[in-house]
């Protein structure tokens, strides 16, 4: 049997989206391909594989990349999805291997990686917004016809829109830095 | 080079485990071994572990077999010299614990 669900998580909610893949197995239902909000089923033993989600310092592409996957390969752990530098990962339940050594540094790396990603995104949003004021700035000294109008408009709405997005994005900026900080503590008192 | 490095569960068993050439699983398999099941390595944790210490020159990569693709890996004289440091290290905590608490 086989079943595919549509299910949107952000990048941050990559805990959830674990847990969720792994309460499927235990279900019944194994995660045989997945791409963006996209997770298709295949229905198998209950708790047969474990799942993990990754995020790849490099390219999936790349050569660094390639290599962990075949190295991941050779232990028993098998990528049966991936959305950018987003992959997921399974290995059988019973062989493990699979929980990381020190999970708090672990959570940790991780952690770091969805801020980089944030940041990535806040920076572009930003010039984004920065652009479309200017062009606003620019079109002020041309007269009125059908193109200026268009842009005019076309501007105000990517930058309000840009804006409304970056406003969105403070409260989980903040929730991950406050997260950082925690884990890095934890990590003190436990090294 | 850095007299005072401690080193990880993870970092000293690869290193000991390493003595003769092995390929990663080897290595998960000789780990949990020597420990008496203790300490699973992660394929994730010991990959890092892997790069780090190729990138020191504590261990080497042997040239593999072109169609497998599986690496060996070998320690080297300054892997050695890092885990004779380590079990000095070692002695000095043990040897301190056991003379004041009993």
């Amino acid at each position: 049997m086989k079943k595919t669900i549509f299910r949107l998580y952000y990048v941050w909610q990559w805990e959830q989206e674990e847990q969720w893949l792994n309460d499927m197995s235990q279900k019944g239902w194994q995660l045989a391909h997945a791409t963006i909000g996209k997770y298709n089923f295949v229905s198998g033993e209950s708790n047969e594989y474990t799942y993990r989600l990754e995020l790849l310092d490099k390219k999936l592409k790349s050569e660094e990349s390639t290599s962990y996957l075949h190295f991941l390969k050779e232990t028993g752990i098998e990528m049966v999805g991936k959305c950018k530098s987003w992959i997921y990962l399974r290995s059988k339940t019973t062989e493990g291997g699979f929980e990381p050594n020190n999970k708090t540094l672990y959570n940790l790396t991780h952690l770091l990686k969805v801020q980089e990603l944030t940041n990535k995104i806040r920076n572009i949003l930003i010039t984004m917004i920065a652009m479309a004021i200017c062009t606003l700035l620019i079109l002020e000294s041309f007269g009125s016809s059908h193109v200026t109008e268009f842009l005019r408009g076309f501007c105000t709405g990517l930058s309000f829109s840009a804006s409304i997005f970056s406003v969105i994005m403070i409260p989980f900026t903040k929730k991950s830095n406050e997260k950082i900080k925690k884990t890095i503590k934890e990590l003190y008192t436990c090294e | 080079m850095n007299e005072n490095i401690v080193l990880t569960e993870a970092v000293f068993y690869t290193l000991l485990a390493l003595h003769a050439p092995l390929h990663g699983y080897g290595i998960m398999q000789e780990t949990e071994k020597m420990s008496n099941g203790r300490l699973k390595l992660s394929a994730g944790t010991l990959y890092g572990v892997l790069s780090t210490m190729l990138e020191k020159g504590w261990i080497k990569a042997l040239p593999g077999e072109e169609e497998s693709r599986r690496k060996d890996y070998q320690i080297t004289e300054q892997g050695k010299t890092i885990v004779r440091g380590e079990m000095a290290r070692l002695e000095e905590l043990v040897s301190n614990g056991q003379k004041i608490i009993k």
